[in-house]
């Protein structure tokens, strides 16, 4: 063999991306719901998120294994040069990264630059596009909201030099805001504002949910909406070697004994089934055709041994640990919690008698009941309005009145709630008195909704349930033609900020569901903004939930604590509380 | 028989219509707001008048029907409201699944209804008459939910004679590994009340005088059986089988959900639950097609199976 | 349409009801599987009329035992609970908030100075005792086991069957109800307004099922109510075209002819002298109907559009038997469908032997 020609060979070798998965590693996963679509400016789910975040590149992600999670640079060569004042901020980019293949390319490599994190983030702000994250990136940059004023109800023009995001050369990008933002970083890790390219948004403007094109891991290989997602390695993925430092935690050695020194990624084919039942996601699981899951409520019992005097004490039942079937948990950052529509004439309002109603309300129902017998233990109550694992968080602090349902039937009687003729009780003034608490249509809620009615007859307090779908409920609500209803959290940004502006007015109709309008938390609330995480700002995130603890507009509920599971044979997996996916760490070995 | 068939088809054309009224008046009354939906965690007024206003929500209702008329026209649905997928590609991916689950177990419990019925409907009141109208008429009386969950968790996870779940892109891979579990579910759950229904037709049509007749004259039962009996019970069998055809949606819809497999019957779950009217229209004016056409064939058959029927 | 307008003629006139009631009544009481089934449904109507009165299982939703307490003959063969109680999660969270505060130097919650209701909550909590009630003692079994709420399956499954047994047989009557008026109108006058009755009923049939459900579900809220309501008007369809072909076959036969001789009214013809000739194809009918509205009850409950919380249904107690197998609770399924199928199969076989009886052809 001429031995030049090994040489050349070597040598393209060489410079070929890293193609290190093995295409015969087929990965197969199961979401519980249908994702949305691919266009990281227009979903907002958890599910389509998740896909997301294997197909683009964020400027900055979060290190793998890392408690709490640390930001590190991902597509940026380093974490940004920030100004002093907090608002001017950096980022070079790394030479030679590529996107995946795409037609609207016209057959040349096309490199990623500063350009196209300036347009994606600009999509944001596009009336046309939509996108459920505009209010993460409103009012945010120098100049944008000029920009968007010109655009009116058409579409942006992305072409306008704009102050707060400028591209200084084709590796650098210069993002301007308008004030201090402790969270912007976190923001810009969120898989929502990973990199695409103009060119293909525009070759498939009418479809961009079904076309991603990005630099990341993954490409999508096939999709059947609402049944199966294929994902496959990327060929051009440019070079990414694990290198992540181990800590305290046990299972961050066999990560890194699975993972030290190679390239990521590992698995060449990751197989995603949306499975909705429960019964089939878990027998799937059982019988191999899934490599992890979770654990679905109904097999709780069956797959952990729990002790009863410490429920959050958990091991895997003998049978599967047997089996060398691998358990992880971790605490969400979220919360969830039913809210009284503020602003309604029976449950809403601040005076004394209002609050004694709700409070009496919060007092009858059986939260550690519903984490006993519905969670089967797994989830811990909720007495704050920032969660564990979130920036701000006060672990002391109790915000749930204590469950007393006879107390709390004093507690009407002492505000004219008295009891009728009927059995039922009337209000103050004499007329009659009804509730009426929204749900959804599923098992689950049935089961949640036999609690509340327990809880509404100890009270002898009428109450009827408003079943819908979640649109139909969440335009009522808008509308304010609810009183109550149950809502979930989730953190989009390790920051206590994200769940406090909950109950802060301006955000009333939008993210502040129950419609709560008090001065004094506005105040707090804006005193709180200008301040980073620490004893100063915690402070006053405690005089905020003391405001909501005597005014009552939610009724706390629970935080519930994840289990997953994954088959002998998965190595690399390590939860983390804000990827959404470790798709990319693992490795199969049969 | 040709004029028969396209006077039935310029019948259609009034049944369309007051399909598309019946379902542009249901969905602007309780469809739900897709706005809501799409616009995430960001609910603004303007973020949802915005997303109104792309979708052509905001225009006047005749405005938004008069569109609506020309999508059925030229049978283009756009895309979907909520996966931006073009209607007609995501209708197109789900048929072949449907087809293939719904299509076969129609094939297999009719023809072994047909046939069981047959046979007991000829021993009648024997003691296998007896005990099979005694088995299909319990087994006919378990829901079928229950056949599904029971037969899910003990013939595939207990017993491991089937995958639990799962669908592939290859046909035969479907029809050997995927499919036959979901089938016999099917095919069990439709087939005694289809027993009990079509021994009762033949039973009927066997104390008819003609049969007495045929007796008298001679001729061997099972010639009466072929030649006369099952051919006019046929007609009550195809109606039947007509009747049946909107129900197998429902139907499919559990073993789609159980089994994993891509269908209409998901499909239709997933558009009413996200409010995507394009998904809905588009599945619904393609089932009042089917429907429809389906009603000309079994007139057809009728004509086929005795000639003595005059279609008019 | 097609017409099946020449047919043989047939010999069978129309007899007269009270004597083929009385033949009727005579033939079923000989056949024993018949009257078997008969004293099967009148057992559970007996059983179904004292839920509906109060008499029997009023008390369903009581929590008299403890989650998922196995049926008396099975203790300690069905899967080990480890019961988890309120007050457990309770210590826990109390222990941790504990652990949390020793290096906290934030407050623990509300003090009573900053609540304005301070005074009420004391007074509230001394005078609570009036409002407190004893807790029972929870049973460890039960005659046919409890299920994840600690309620007694068997008085649940009485109320059940008292609620689906109500559902299904007026939701069949009145799809069968709404299926015959038109399709006899339809049958038997032909002409426009068969015309107009048929592209009702192509509309109908033609839009999906899920739709007309959603549809119905949203503007009538949630009950037994509209379960019936909304299977109703989703089924009538079948009885509709069955009843529509009949009467286009037996308005041209010789009985029908006779009557219109003699100057009978449509309304006579139609309902005195037509319907009894098909009545044994409306029982069938009924039958069939019946059985799948209870079966749909579960699917439609399954789906989320079932009865309300205060209410119970067969339907309902299903739809929680896939979490509770999984579990590997399987008493609560067990007993709806021994209870169920030996309703549909008892209801079935009357049926069945009620059409043999009543058949005006069998001399």
């Amino acid at each position: 063999m001429n031995k030049h020609a090994l040489l050349a060979m070597l040598a393209a070798c060489a410079m070929l991306p890293a193609a290190a998965a093995d295409m015969n590693k087929v990965l197969r996963v199961a979401m519980n719901a249908a994702e949305t679509g691919f266009d990281p400016a227009k979903v907002s789910d958890l599910y389509s998120s998740a896909i997301n975040e294997n197909i683009y590149d964020s400027l900055v992600s979060y290190d793998y294994l890392a408690r709490p999670a640390k930001l590190v640079a991902n597509t940026s060569s380093a974490l940004p040069t920030v100004s002093v004042d907090g608002r001017v901020y950096t980022f070079k980019l790394k030479p030679g990264i590529y996107f995946a293949d795409d037609a609207a390319f016209k057959g040349k490599k096309r490199e990623l630059t500063a350009a196209d994190y300036a347009y994606s983030i600009k999509r944001h702000l596009d009336p046309t596009v939509r996108s459920p994250w505009s209010f993460l990136v409103d009012g945010r940059f120098i100049g944008t909201d000029e920009l968007v004023k010109a655009a009116g109800k058409g579409a942006l023009n992305y072409d306008t030099p704009v102050d707060g995001i400028k591209v200084l050369d084709k590796y650098t990008l210069q993002l301007t805001l308008t004030s201090t933002n402790f969270n912007f970083l976190s923001i810009l890790a969120m898989p929502a504002f990973g990199a695409v390219a103009r060119e293909v948004i525009e070759a498939n403007r009418d479809n961009t949910n079904a076309h991603p094109v990005g630099t990341g891991p993954y490409l999508l290989k096939e999709w059947k909406p609402g049944s199966k997602i294929v994902l496959e390695a990327n060929p051009g993925y440019r070079k990414v070697v694990f290198d992540s430092r181990p800590g305290n935690d046990p299972v961050d050695k066999a990560v890194v004994q699975a993972l030290q020194g190679k390239t990521l990624p590992r698995v060449g084919r990751v197989e995603v089934a949306i499975i909705e039942e429960e019964q089939p996601l878990w027998l799937s699981f059982l019988n191999r055709q899934l490599d992890i899951s979770g654990i679905p409520q109904a097999a709780l019992q069956d797959a952990l041994v729990i002790d009863p005097k410490n429920p959050l004490k958990v091991r895997l039942a003998d049978k599967y640990a047997r089996q060398g079937i691998q358990l992880q948990r971790q605490q969400m950052q979220e919360i969830t919690f039913h809210f009284f529509n503020m602003q309604d004439p029976v449950v809403g309002g601040d005076s004394k008698e209002k609050i004694a109603l709700r409070r009496a309300i919060a007092m009858a129902f059986p939260v550690s009941e519903t984490i006993a017998s519905i969670r089967r233990g797994q989830a811990v109550p909720m007495n704050y309005i920032v969660p564990a694992g979130v920036a701000g968080h006060n672990p002391a602090f109790r915000g749930a009145p204590k469950y007393d349902p006879a107390a709390a039937n004093v507690l009407l009687d002492r505000f004219g709630y008295r009891i009728g003729a009927d059995g039922y009780r009337t209000r103050p003034d004499g007329k009659p008195l009804a509730i009426e608490l929204a749900c959804g249509t599923s098992a689950l809620d049935k089961q949640w909704n036999e609690y509340w009615q327990q809880a509404f007859d100890k009270l002898k307090i009428r109450l009827s349930f408003k079943q819908g779908k979640w649109n139909e409920l969440s335009k009522a609500n808008h509308q304010g033609k609810l009183q109550m209803w149950g809502m979930a959290w989730g953190a989009d940004y390790p920051d206590g900020e994200n769940f406090m502006q909950l109950l802060y007015s301006k955000n009333a109709g939008d993210s502040n569901a129950a419609d709560f309008k008090n001065a004094d938390y506005d105040r707090l609330f804006e005193a709180s903004l200008k301040l980073p995480d620490g004893p100063e700002r915690n402070k006053l995130y405690d005089a905020m939930n003391k405001i909501a603890v005597v005014q009552q507009p939610w009724i706390y509920g629970d935080i519930r604590v994840r289990s997953t599971l994954a088959q002998p044979y998965v190595k690399g997996l390590k939860l983390h509380p804000l990827l959404n996916t470790s798709w990319r760490y693992l490795d199969l070995q049969k | 028989m040709l004029a028969f068939i396209i006077r039935r088809v310029g019948q259609m054309v009034p049944t369309l219509f007051g399909v598309m009224l019946l379902l542009f008046v249901l969905f602007n009354w309780v469809g739900g707001d897709p706005s809501y939906i799409l616009a995430g965690k960001n609910l603004s007024p303007e973020a949802l008048a915005n997303i109104r206003h792309q979708l052509g929500l905001d225009l006047p209702l005749p405005q938004q029907f008069l569109l609506f008329v020309k999508q059925v026209l030229t049978l283009d649905f756009g895309v979907s409201w909520s996966t931006q997928q073009p209607v007609s590609s995501i209708l197109h991916s789900r048929i072949g699944p449907s087809l293939l689950l719904t299509g076969s177990i129609l094939l297999l419990g009719t023809v072994l209804a047909v046939v069981i019925a047959a046979l007991v409907a000829y021993l009648r009141g024997s003691l296998t008459d007896r005990l099979v109208t005694l088995i299909s008429t319990c087994a006919m009386s378990i829901s079928g939910l229950v056949y599904i969950i029971a037969g899910q968790y003990w013939l595939a996870h207990k017993a491991g004679l089937f995958p639990i779940m799962g669908w592939s892109d290859r046909v035969t891979e479907n029809l050997l590994y995927y499919l036959p579990l979901p089938l016999l579910l099917g095919v069990i759950v439709g087939l005694a009340p289809d027993i009990r229904f079509y021994r009762s037709c033949f039973v009927e049509e066997m104390s008819h005088d003609y049969v007495r007749t045929a007796r008298a004259k001679g001729l061997a039962e099972p010639v009466i059986m072929l030649k006369h009996v099952l051919r006019n019970a046929m007609i009550p069998v195809v109606t039947s089988l007509m009747m049946s055809l909107p129900y197998l949606m429902m139907g499919a819809m559990l073993l789609e959900t159980f089994f994993g497999i891509p269908g209409m019957g998901k499909e239709v779950v997933m558009a009413v639950d996200r409010s995507d009217f394009p998904v809905i229209k588009a599945i619904t004016i393609y089932i009042a097609l089917a429907t429809m056409l389906f009603n000309l064939l079994a007139d057809i058959v009728y004509k086929l199976i005795d000639p003595r029927v005059q279609l008019s | 349409m097609s017409t099946p307008s020449s047919l043989p003629p047939l010999t069978a006139a129309n007899p007269s009801h009270n004597s083929l009631a009385r033949l009727g009544w005579r033939r079923l009481r000989r056949d024993r599987l018949g009257f078997a089934a008969l004293c099967i449904v009148g057992v559970y109507l007996l059983l179904a009329l004292g839920a509906w009165s109060g008499l029997l299982a009023r008390h369903w939703q009581d929590e008299v035992a403890k989650p998922f307490a196995p049926p008396t003959l099975f203790v300690g063969v069905g899967p080990q609970h480890v019961e988890l109680n309120a007050a457990d999660i309770d210590a826990a969270s109390q222990r941790s908030r504990a652990a949390a505060a020793g290096d906290s130097s934030a407050a623990t919650g509300l003090a009573a100075s900053e609540d304005p209701l301070a005074a009420d909550m004391a007074a509230a909590q001394q005078q609570a005792a009036q409002y407190r009630s004893a807790e029972a003692p929870k049973a460890d079994s039960l005659p046919l086991g409890a299920d994840q709420r600690g309620r007694d399956v068997l008085q649940k499954v009485l109320q059940g069957t008292a609620t689906s047994l109500l559902v299904g047989l007026s939701g069949a009557l009145l799809a069968l109800a709404i299926g015959t008026v038109l399709g006899a109108i339809s049958g038997y006058f032909g002409g426009l307004l068969d015309d107009l009755l048929l592209w009702g009923y192509s509309v109908f049939t033609s839009v999906p099922d899920m739709l007309l459900l959603l549809a119905f579900a949203a503007v009538s809220g949630r009950g037994i109510g509209t379960v019936v309501l909304v299977m109703a008007f989703t089924s009538w369809t079948g009885s509709y075209r069955l009843m529509r072909a009949e009467f286009l076959k037996h308005k041209s036969r010789e009985y029908v002819r006779a009557a219109d001789a003699i100057g009978a009214s449509h309304s006579r013809r139609m309902f005195h002298h037509i319907l009894p000739n098909v009545s044994h194809l409306l029982l069938v009918q009924f039958s069939m109907l019946t059985v799948a509205l209870i079966k749909y009850e579960a699917i439609l409950s399954f789906l989320g559009f079932g009865v309300g919380v205060t209410q119970v249904s067969l339907g309902a107690m299903l739809a929680e038997a896939p979490a509770e197998l999984l579990q590997g609770y399987w008493w609560q399924m067990l007993t709806v469908t021994v209870v169920m199928s030996l309703l549909v199969t008892a209801f079935a076989l009357l049926t069945d032997s009620l059409r043999d009886a009543l058949d005006p052809k069998v001399k």
